[in-house]
């Protein structure tokens, strides 16, 4: 599973970190960061339910199965913030 | 106030008899419950025109569903913010900052203080909150078995917070809270006097700022650049107004309509005494059931949205308090469902203004619930007294007496 950030549209509500935040990083303002995030096994549940919290509808939960079988390593992630 | 007459573009059967200022519900009412009140507006179109919908007596376009909310609010483009509600007062017609900016112009102010009351700074505000809160609640259980909510915690809680992130003495509270009272709820004359007398205070507390630097919000503020030059006085006075009157208010009031809630729902407020970690989760949905604000754009285009005429220059309301008990969005809205999961409720609004005191709020909130729970035993509305609720601009509760005896 896959979630798509559209960046464009997120707030900065902060209800995805509130759900997930491990899952769902932000910046220091408290925006999302860029780059769609690659779910692991296990953490689905938590995934989805963090992305149905986003008022702004900038979570988008891809479970095509391109988007299951995308080794995680692929996903560039920033560490910090 | 002058009502304006209804404009001849808008057809007679969109408009309709609803005014969050003067419906059933809307003035002062003892026992008063004026979020369920709005509810009717889902009973009729989705979109109608209220002939008396602002502070002034304007007209506007109601946009009940929380989808149609969103799309306004994203669309800066066609939906301005910029509308002088505060400094119209005045008869004057500068913007607050950031709320009434526009994108790109509200980018850089935005961007300037998102920082300071972002989720990692509210995490590090914490324990002062939760000190402040226990200090407040330990004071009130002490001294009896019954209390004014609003005047004894509500207020002094959220606004010395406030005072504190401001970098103003507490001793100002309650001459900040009489001026913001009169600024939401007076009448014509009280008005244009608290909007002066808010002005002035902020216009010297820069002064005073630049002169002698402390580490405070105006001092950051006078300080600041953007784009490589430092804020005008016009800039640096329309934040401290905004900063000042949107954290005064808002906070207060959701804690007293959440208390009044539980006051009446027994179960509920021995539910959330009992399992303090639902008080997080319920904190959502007593957001949901109770938020204060309406917000306000100006179309900047003729538009057809959703089958409204929307003409240049109209005023369209988005009120949260509509849209967070839309049937299409939230199953049986009406009902108070302290465990509601995916509650993406509108009340710190959608868009790039989504309120950036969000964090603090919610926080404020669920300490002050969290605290007052821990520490005052089942409590009631105190019998021969009822609480006086209001609806307009801001919604608003007072004289809200709690009994433990
Ligand atoms: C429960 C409490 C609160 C509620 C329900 C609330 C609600 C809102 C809403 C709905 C907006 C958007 C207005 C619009 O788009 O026209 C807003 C904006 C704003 N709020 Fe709050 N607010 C609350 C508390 C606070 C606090 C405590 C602060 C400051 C510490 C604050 C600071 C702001 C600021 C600066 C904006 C303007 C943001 C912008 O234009 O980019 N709010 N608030
Ligand atoms: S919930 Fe949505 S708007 Fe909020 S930070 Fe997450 S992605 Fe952004």
């Amino acid at each position: 599973m896959r979630i798509i950030v559209h960046n464009a549209k997120c707030q900065g509500h902060a209800r995805c970190w509130a759900q997930a935040p491990d899952i769902f990083k932000l910046d220091d303002d408290g925006y999302i960061l860029p780059g769609d995030i690659q779910v692991a096994e296990g953490e689905q549940l938590l995934a989805s339910q963090g992305a149905r919290s986003c008022p702004e509808r900038a979570l988008e939960v891809d479970r095509t199965s391109a988007a299951r079988f995308e080794p995680a390593a692929m996903q560039p992630r920033t560490g910090e913030a | 106030m002058a009502i304006n007459p209804v404009p001849d573009h808008v057809p007679p059967e969109m408009v309709r008899d609803f005014s969050l200022f003067t419906s059933p519900g809307m003035p002062p009412t003892p026992n008063g419950d004026p979020h369920a009140a709005v509810a009717c507006a889902h009973d009729g179109p989705p979109i109608f025109y209220s002939p008396y919908n602002t502070q002034d007596g304007r007209g506007t376009w109601v946009i009940t569903r929380a989808a149609d909310q969103r799309k306004v609010l994203q669309d800066t483009e066609t939906f301005s913010s910029h509308r002088s509600i505060f400094s119209s007062i005045l008869g004057e017609t500068w913007p607050t900052i950031p709320l009434e900016l526009d994108p790109p112009a509200h980018g850089a102010f935005r961007s300037l203080l998102s920082p300071l009351l972002s989720p990692k700074r509210v995490t590090a505000l914490e324990p002062a909150v939760r000190e402040r809160a226990i200090a407040l609640i330990d004071g009130i259980a002490a001294s009896g078995t019954s209390c004014d909510v609003m005047k004894d915690f509500a207020f002094p809680f959220t606004v010395s917070i406030f005072l504190r992130f401001l970098g103003l003495p507490d001793q100002g509270l309650d001459t900040f809270v009489g001026w913001a009272k009169d600024l939401l709820h007076g009448d014509d004359v009280e008005r244009p006097v608290a909007a002066r007398k808010i002005v002035a205070f902020i216009d010297e507390l820069a002064t005073n700022r630049r002169k002698d630097p402390v580490d405070d919000l105006m001092t950051f503020i006078v300080q600041a650049q953007i784009e490589g030059r430092r804020l005008t006085d016009g800039e640096i006075r329309g934040i401290g107004v905004l900063v000042f009157v949107a954290g005064l208010d808002t906070v207060a009031a959701a804690i007293g309509f959440d208390l009044a809630y539980l006051a009446r729902n027994l179960k509920d407020q021995e539910l959330l005494r009992s399992e303090p970690d639902r008080i997080l989760l319920a904190t959502e949905e007593l957001l949901r059931a109770y938020p204060p604000i309406q917000l306000i754009r100006v179309a900047t285009k003729d538009i057809d949205f959703e089958g409204a005429p929307i003409r240049k220059g109209d005023y369209v309301s988005c009120a949260t308090m509509i849209a967070n008990r839309d049937p299409e969005e939230f199953e049986s809205p009406n009902t108070v469902d302290l465990a509601r999961e995916h509650n993406r409720h509108a009340a710190f609004g959608y868009g790039p203004h989504r309120c950036l005191g969000s964090h603090l709020a919610r926080r404020e909130i669920v300490i002050g619930l969290e605290e007052w729970l821990a520490r005052i035993p089942t409590f009631r509305i105190k019998e021969g007294t009822a609480p006086i609720t209001c609806g307009g601009h801001v919604f608003g509760i007072e004289n809200l007496i709690l009994d433990w005896s």
